[in-house]
């Protein structure tokens, strides 16, 4: 079925004289445009847009629409992204006037319910987490990360440490060292021992007086619970480090251990990956940050304060780090995560972890005969592939099998990452997935390691584009669209 | 549960498969000692009928700004959305899919923000737009990291009081570790003066950030602010309204070289402040600097047009500790709704609205000071907003009267502007009608009068 509609972008389809929208008559006695604003402030047209009617935008949308994978549509195991499905009843919710329609600046007795829900939320969140205090202004992961190692160095510089290096392990996701740099920080890496765990060799030939975070993923990006955490944190303690937890994968151990008692001082949550937030193509996420008592002085304001029955926005927080983001944060996300959270409880968040793991280990079981899995027989909520021995022996790469995946009708996993394995395939099932789909999922890699070098190298097939020249794109970068000349 | 779709004989021949014996073997990789011991001490389970009525008592304990008169502004506007917004981004290919690194996989999405970056620039005359950051103070304190990085300038910028006091706040929270001179220029008079701006550049200087229409609502003089940033090689980032591009030229057109915006007038429901969308633009000589993600045109094996995420190496899951910034998840589907919005606003459209808005704030601002109770607390045209003085100090009054009455009226300025504690900041947006703008001035009559 080919739909050439879907072709064109708006802007080749605008036809003058067009009007989707129609804005009513000026209805209060007013001068001109002209006589109102000095002139030179003034644009002499109006603004270069697309003149479309309302099918036309409709139809536009609807046919790119078709153009992509979804967690609705299809098996989505991307690594370290925890695309599970999005409860449509946390859509329906979120939406609901009384919480989508508030103003930020309204005055608190007009938000009473909203309040009383981020409340209820920064405490689950620290009761998830086995921290004392949590801040939801963070509007993505990394923003999360970056926020809590402001308020590490707000912590610091307040309690006179001169720290200025963050620890980071070799497999740890680009937003850390990135967070570090745009905190003011070093970055030191530390190895990855041959089991994918933390080297507490290289960890203590790197801590030092000028350490001041120790940043760890846990299940880290191998998918492996590290288990030397207790000693971990003890070394970077006694160094005079923080701890901090990158909770991307959160998922893996929800109710079932808790960064705060196994030594993290503050962490980030992902609510957009382990609470089901929609990504939404690329956000909007949350990123609220859980710290140990000592660094809460230090959390970005307001944060939702409870007095009597009561709630208010406390700013009075005279060592804040000062805001991250302008008004509250990323609030219908929030709520999402709030109606996640009370529809599973303290039992269903546990079935999620534990469904999340089986599925994972299931998966891998029935896949590593076909794509070794270089770290072991068990993993936490994912596991890394390689395609090492499949290129070596038939120049298949991992990015060949992501790409044939699409043909099966299965989005392909995180491929190349993390950095520490080679033709690294990173695969996350999540927990609403069925032991069906799996097997399915597994039978197609089995026949795609199986099938001709030359299919899979042109691979995908069925995809409306095959292979984008990503090189050509880059080299002469066109990031906009221009009239073709006549 | 009600999302997990395996039975117990699914699960008892998963754990076959596997070799393991219970579940709880998967988690020997945890030490015993930091397994949870109980459960989470967390509210009981709600079946989705019972959630449905927890949410809806909690939503009748707030007031909506749609079941009220809301003439608040400051960053967040009560605009018109037309429908097809929310029904586009409620389409679920878009919102439960991820950022687009598997272009084949994606192209719905990354031609819409390929469609999103052509009408950012087309909007604001700048040569390069990108793919989305979180709101519009994040994306001024990202302008200013740019900028320290194009001038090698790491030791001061300068901005102005008239900017919002959240966007300033922000900036200068990212520049604390950072060892980096923060400047804030008096703005006493409403609008940043020239002769002000010039005195406080230097060489040293990497960047002026400004406002335009300001957070008092008051149009700056942006041509002399660029010259006198350029003047002496800074950079000049402007903080725009893009509703008011409807009317105002074009930031592009002034001298900007990177221009930045709260998205959320264009499309995004009020949400309590977010999710929004931080849109940032600039001069193409900045392009490799950028923040963010980039969405390009390119060819695919079989000479087919198509878009990637490009430009790639300047991120951090690529470049790291070196990335122009940490940002990974973005707000695209608030992008996605911007470019919906625009597509329906169309020129015309997005025109009307802003001179709706134009001429009812006019109109609202003559109306309310016209029996002299309240006063323009400045002088400098205004677009969609503007700051009012009560002289007898009587704001609180006239907030709370106005509370009563089911009308948001404005926020006050004294947390930000101790100086203003008798001024009130109020926005007027298309969607207010004359009877609404009158029915407040019969209320400062009654109150102030």
């Amino acid at each position: 079925m080919r739909n050439e509609q879907a072709a064109d972008l708006l802007f080749a389809q605008s036809r003058p004289g067009c009007r989707a929208v129609r804005m009513p008559e000026c209805d209060v006695p007013a001068e001109a445009v002209e006589s109102l604003l000095p002139r030179s402030a003034l644009a002499e047209r109006p603004p270069d847009l697309p003149e479309l009617t309302e099918p036309d935008v409709v139809r536009h949308f609807v046919n790119l629409s078709a153009q992509n994978m979804s967690v609705d549509g299809n098996f989505y195991p991307l690594g370290s992204c925890t695309m599970k499905y999005n409860p449509k009843r946390n859509e329906a919710l979120a939406s609901v006037e009384g919480l989508a329609g508030l103003h930020p600046y309204q005055r608190s007795e007009t938000i009473q319910g909203m309040l009383a829900l981020l409340h209820a939320l920064q405490e689950m969140l620290a009761e998830i987490a086995g921290l004392d205090a949590v801040s939801l202004q963070p509007a993505a992961g990394a923003h999360g990360e970056m926020t809590a190692l402001f308020v590490a160095a707000a912590f610091l510089r307040d309690t006179g440490q001169h720290r200025d290096v963050v620890l980071i392990p070799d497999g740890a996701h680009g937003t850390n060292p990135a967070s570090a740099a745009m905190a003011g920080f070093r970055t030191l890496e530390v190895k990855s021992s041959a089991a994918g765990l933390v080297d507490l060799g290289d960890l203590a030939a790197k801590l030092d007086a000028r350490t001041a975070v120790f940043m760890i993923t846990n299940p880290n990006t191998l998918g492996l619970f590290d288990r030397q955490i207790g000693q971990i944190a003890e070394m970077v303690h006694a160094a005079g480090g923080l701890v901090y937890l990158d909770g991307a994968n959160m998922n893996a151990i929800l109710g079932i251990a808790r960064p705060g008692d196994f030594g993290a001082d503050l962490m980030h949550f992902n609510p957009h990956k382990t609470f089901s937030g929609p990504h939404g193509g690329g956000g909007p996420g949350a990123g609220p940050i859980a710290v140990a008592g000592k660094l809460a002085p230090y959390l970005p304001a307001p944060l939702v304060a409870k007095r009597g029955d009561c709630y208010t926005l406390d700013f009075d927080r005279p060592k804040s780090i000062g805001r991250v983001r302008s008004f509250f944060g990323n609030t219908g996300v929030l709520v999402r995560t709030y109606c996640y959270l009370r529809t599973h409880g303290a039992e269903g968040l546990r079935r999620v972890a534990e469904n999340a793991v089986l599925n994972a280990n299931y998966l891998l079981s029935r896949v590593k005969d076909c794509l070794p899995v270089p770290h072991g027989d068990r993993c936490m909520h994912e596991f890394v592939a390689s395609a090492q021995r499949l290129k070596a022996e038939r120049g298949v790469t991992a990015m060949d099998v992501a790409k044939r995946l699409l043909d099966y009708g299965f989005h392909a996993p995180t491929v190349y990452f993390p950095l520490i394995v080679r033709e690294a395939l990173m695969i996350e099932p999540t927990e609403t997935e069925a032991k069906a789909t799996l097997d399915s999922f597994a039978a197609a890699l089995q026949r795609i390691v199986a099938e001709d070098a030359g299919l899979l190298h042109d691979a995908p097939h069925t995809t409306a584009v095959c292979r984008p020249d990503e090189v050509h794109a880059a080299r002469q970068p066109i990031l906009k669209w221009t009239a073709p000349a006549r | 549960m009600p999302y997990i779709p395996n039975t117990e004989d699914d699960r008892r021949a998963m754990l076959e498969a596997i070799g393991a014996e219970s579940i709880d073997e998967l988690f020997d990789m945890i030490p015993r000692q930091f397994r949870l011991d109980r459960p989470l001490d967390l509210p009981a389970a709600l079946g989705e009928l019972a959630l449905r009525d927890h949410i809806r008592q909690l939503a009748e304990r707030n007031t909506a700004a749609s079941t009220a008169t809301c003439f608040l502004g400051g960053g967040s506007y009560d605009h018109f959305i037309p429908a097809i917004v929310d029904f586009v981004a409620a389409r679920s290919e878009f919102y439960t899919s991820y950022t687009p690194y598997q272009a084949e996989a994606s192209q719905g999405t990354l031609t819409a923000l390929f469609e999103y970056q052509t009408m950012i620039t087309r909007l604001t005359g700048m040569d390069v737009s990108n793919a989305s950051l979180y709101d519009g103070a994040g994306a001024a304190a990202e302008a200013v990291l740019m900028a320290i990085g194009a001038t090698g300038r790491a030791k001061r910028v300068v901005t102005a009081s008239s900017v919002h006091p959240e966007y300033r706040q922000v900036l200068a929270t990212y520049l604390a570790n950072l060892d980096m001179q923060l400047q804030t220029v008096d703005t006493p008079g409403g609008v940043l003066a020239p002769e002000a701006l010039d005195a406080a550049v230097d060489e040293q200087t990497a960047c002026v950030l400004v406002q335009h229409p300001n957070f008092f609502g008051c149009l700056e003089e942006v041509e002399a602010l660029a010259a006198a940033a350029h003047a002496k090689g800074a950079l000049l980032i402007v903080a725009f309204d893009p509703v008011s591009l409807g009317v105002l030229k074009r930031p592009g057109d002034y001298g900007a070289d990177i221009a930045v915006a709260e998205g959320q007038a264009l499309g995004c429901p009020l949400s309590y402040g977010g999710p929004y969308l931080g849109i940032l633009a600039c001069r193409e000589k900045f392009v490799r600097r950028m923040p963010g993600r980039l969405a390009g045109e390119t060819v695919d094996r079989r000479g087919r047009r198509c878009w990637v995420l490009t430009l790639q190496t300047r991120e951090q899951h690529i470049r790291r500790e070196k990335a122009t910034s940490n940002i990974c998840t973005n707000q695209g589907l608030m992008a996605l709704r911007a470019t919906v919005y625009l597509a329906a606003m169309g020129p015309h459209g997005l025109r009307s609205t802003a001179e709706l808005c134009l001429k009812k704030a006019r109109y609202a601002a003559d109306r309310w000071t016209a029996g002299g109770l309240l006063e323009a607390a400045f002088p400098a045209p205004t677009f969609k907003e503007f700051v009012l003085r009560a002289p007898r100090g009587r704001v609180d009054q006239l907030l709370e009267a106005a509370a009563g009455e089911r009308i948001m009226a404005g926020s006050p300025l004294e947390c930000w502007y101790p100086e203003l504690a008798d001024c009130v900041l109020m926005a007027v947006t298309e969607k207010r009608t004359k009877a609404e703008i009158d029915r407040m001035a019969e209320l400062i009559r009654s109150v102030l009068g």
